[in-house]
């Protein structure tokens, strides 16, 4: 498998991040998730951490390289994690027990797998189009599918934010399943919360995203999110996948998951605090040349007053 | 994952400009050799090569990193650069010095001088309980003069044991091995964890490290004194907070040595930083002050004590 990918998670304007994403994969299968932890709720973001953290713990299990049957995988990682709230929520004597959104997509063998619960989106875009966008459980979706509101009109409407089914609180979610979609190169998965789409436009997955290097477009896409978000700017967190030919030239930070050993496991999980990025990234090869070039300077001009020489 | 074993690069082996000889040491962290330049002088050149990260076996020459490490190998490459840095611009008789840096086989290597002689450690082996007061002082002087001018550099070395510290073959010291000298290394990085050695670390290295100062390597400078007396390490300064079964200098080797010799020693190792020597200069005031004063100063009293300490810390003043 080869792919760039790209994750960032910003509070916009609130005090805490109720949201949480991560991605893990082995040789050859990968997983993302976007978790978006309900404000209304006590302990939104407890319930956003847990469903995270419950399933890229059942991807580790479960991938050895290649998960088994992944249909049942996501729907029985997705149920279990809904348990593991309630238990939560019953150990802590919660009055209720807390809530969050979910999407989670698996992919392997070129073949992408998601499921959904509550209003965070999987966008798949493929050459310069939206050609797949998972559908909210809100009331909101709902009267836009019955051609009782149309979408200029969704996109102020009060009651926007109130959905039907997510993980966690006292109902059973009801978890949308995709069909299997097989990937091509070039496409892109781009998983995000409401507080990205949101403050934009579906168009504008598009014109940001498609053919850039998502490494340098995704920030940008959020840039424009949080300042069209303003004052009251939500959570906004996303997650961007480009798929590439596994017979390409890599090209730049791409991952390639071919020298993995077979049992190898990389996950990446945004804590409960987490610096933006760039402040934590490593040390690149112009570093490197940097450091190296400096010390040299440094050894060149003291070794002038070498009591020795 | 068990600790592995990296197999050093080859005798003969030609790396840019120098020659491997043979391997000197091998640590945790990295690889020493013993090479040659293209004038055929000896050079010691350290090459980076985290065990617990990068793994090196049988003939290839790069070493193989596993995607999930890359980021910790690099993290651990900041550190070797930060030692190079602190080490480049120092420049003093009494520390090793770096004479060129570079990059290849997918890591970092430094070059330093390389010094005949031996280490204090193999010193200590060779001539267990019949060194010299003498001898102590001498070394340890000298050393100290080094070790001001790390701290003159807002560095801390933070290993300093007998095995870092080497002897030329005129006797004078170097300190070696600045590894150890990277205070920044985060406690998010748990396979990077700071290496010390057990018995020379001060109390503070083990758990609070934001007390660390110039205290903690006089404490690890004390231990290696004592280790000159003992013949080997003194009690781990983490047990010692526990039960301290540490018998003070001036107990067991009453006699033997210039009492006021073994006051510093105690002084040097005792438990809580701030009782200690508060900087080098103040360490070296009083192992130089035998040799000028009278003996009658030296304190055998409380009162002395006190006088011997306030000399001592106006001194640093």
């Amino acid at each position: 498998m080869k792919f760039t990918i790209y994750q960032e998670s910003r509070p916009g304007a609130r005090p805490n991040n109720q949201d949480r994403v991560a991605y893990s994969y082995t040789r050859e299968s990968l997983l993302l998730v976007v978790a978006d932890g309900m404000g209304g709720h006590l302990h939104g973001e407890i319930a956003a951490q847990i469903a995270v953290q419950y399933v890229v713990e059942a991807f580790q299990r479960a991938a050895r390289p290649l998960v088994q049957d992944e249909a049942m995988f996501l729907s029985r990682c997705l149920g279990n994690a809904h348990a593991a709230i309630q238990d939560y929520a019953f150990d802590k004597n919660l009055p209720e027990a807390p809530r969050t959104t979910i999407v989670a997509c698996l992919i392997q063998k070129s073949v992408a797998f998601w499921a959904h619960a509550g209003d965070s989106r999987l966008y798949l875009l493929r050459r310069g189009r939206i050609a797949q966008q998972t559908k909210d459980h809100s009331r909101l979706q709902m009267m836009l599918d019955q051609g009782l509101i149309d979408e200029e009109a969704a996109a102020r409407h009060p009651a926007r934010n109130r959905i039907y089914s997510c993980l966690g609180g006292s109902h059973s979610p009801q978890i949308e399943f995709s069909s299997p979609v097989p990937l091509f190169a070039d496409d892109i998965v781009a998983i995000c919360t409401d507080g990205v789409w949101g403050n934009l436009a579906s168009e504008d997955f598009n014109t940001h995203l498609a053919g850039t290097n998502i490494l340098d477009s995704t920030p940008g896409l959020m840039d424009q999110a949080e300042r069209q978000g303003g004052a009251s700017c939500d959570n906004l967190t996303i997650l961007t996948m480009h798929w590439h030919d596994d017979y390409a030239e890599a090209q730049g930070p791409a991952i390639s998951t071919e020298a993995m050993p077979a049992d190898g496991i990389t996950t990446r999980m945004e804590g409960f605090a987490r610096p933006r990025p760039g402040e934590s990234g490593g040390l690149t090869d112009a570093d490197i040349e940097q450091a190296i070039s400096e010390i040299n300077l440094a050894i060149q001009k003291y070794s002038r007053f070498d009591p020795g020489k | 994952m068990p600790p592995q074993v990296n197999s050093p690069l080859p005798p003969g082996f030609q790396l840019e400009q120098y020659r491997i000889e043979q391997q000197l040491s091998l640590g945790g962290f990295s690889i020493v050799y013993l090479a040659t330049d293209q004038e055929d002088k000896p050079v010691a050149i350290k090459e980076y090569l985290p065990n617990s990260l990068a793994l090196r076996s049988g003939d290839q020459i790069e070493p193989q990193i596993a995607e999930e490490h890359q980021a910790a190998f690099r993290y651990g490459m900041k550190c070797f650069f930060e030692e190079g840095r602190s080490l480049a611009r120092l420049m003093h008789p009494n520390v090793v010095r770096v004479l060129n840096f570079f990059r290849a086989n997918g890591t970092v290597y430094m070059v330093m001088q390389f010094e005949r002689g031996r280490t204090l450690q193999d010193y200590i082996q060779r001539n267990k309980g019949q060194i010299k007061e003498r001898f102590i002082r001498g070394v340890f002087t000298r050393m100290l003069n080094g070790l001001r001018e790390v701290h003159a550099h807002k560095l801390l070395h933070l290993d300093i044991k007998p095995s870092n510290i080497y002897l030329r073959n005129d006797g004078t010291p170097v300190l070696l091995d600045f590894g150890a000298a990277r205070q920044t290394l985060a406690q998010d990085q748990p396979m990077l964890k700071p290496m010390y050695t057990p018995g020379f670390a001060p109390p503070e290295q083990f758990n609070d490290r934001e007390h660390l100062g110039p205290w903690s390597d006089i404490y690890s400078t004390g231990a290696a004194m004592y280790a000159c007396l003992a013949g080997n390490a003194p009690q781990r300064s983490d047990e010692r907070l526990k039960k301290d079964l540490l018998e003070p200098a001036t107990k067991r080797w009453a006699g033997q040595y210039s009492p006021q010799l073994l006051e510093i020693i105690d002084w040097c190792l005792d438990l809580d930083p701030l009782r200690r020597p508060q900087s080098v200069y103040a360490l070296q005031k009083a192992l130089v002050s035998r040799t000028r004063t009278a003996v009658a100063e030296v304190p055998g009293t409380l009162l002395g004590r006190v006088v011997l300490r306030l000399r001592a810390l106006t001194g640093k003043a």
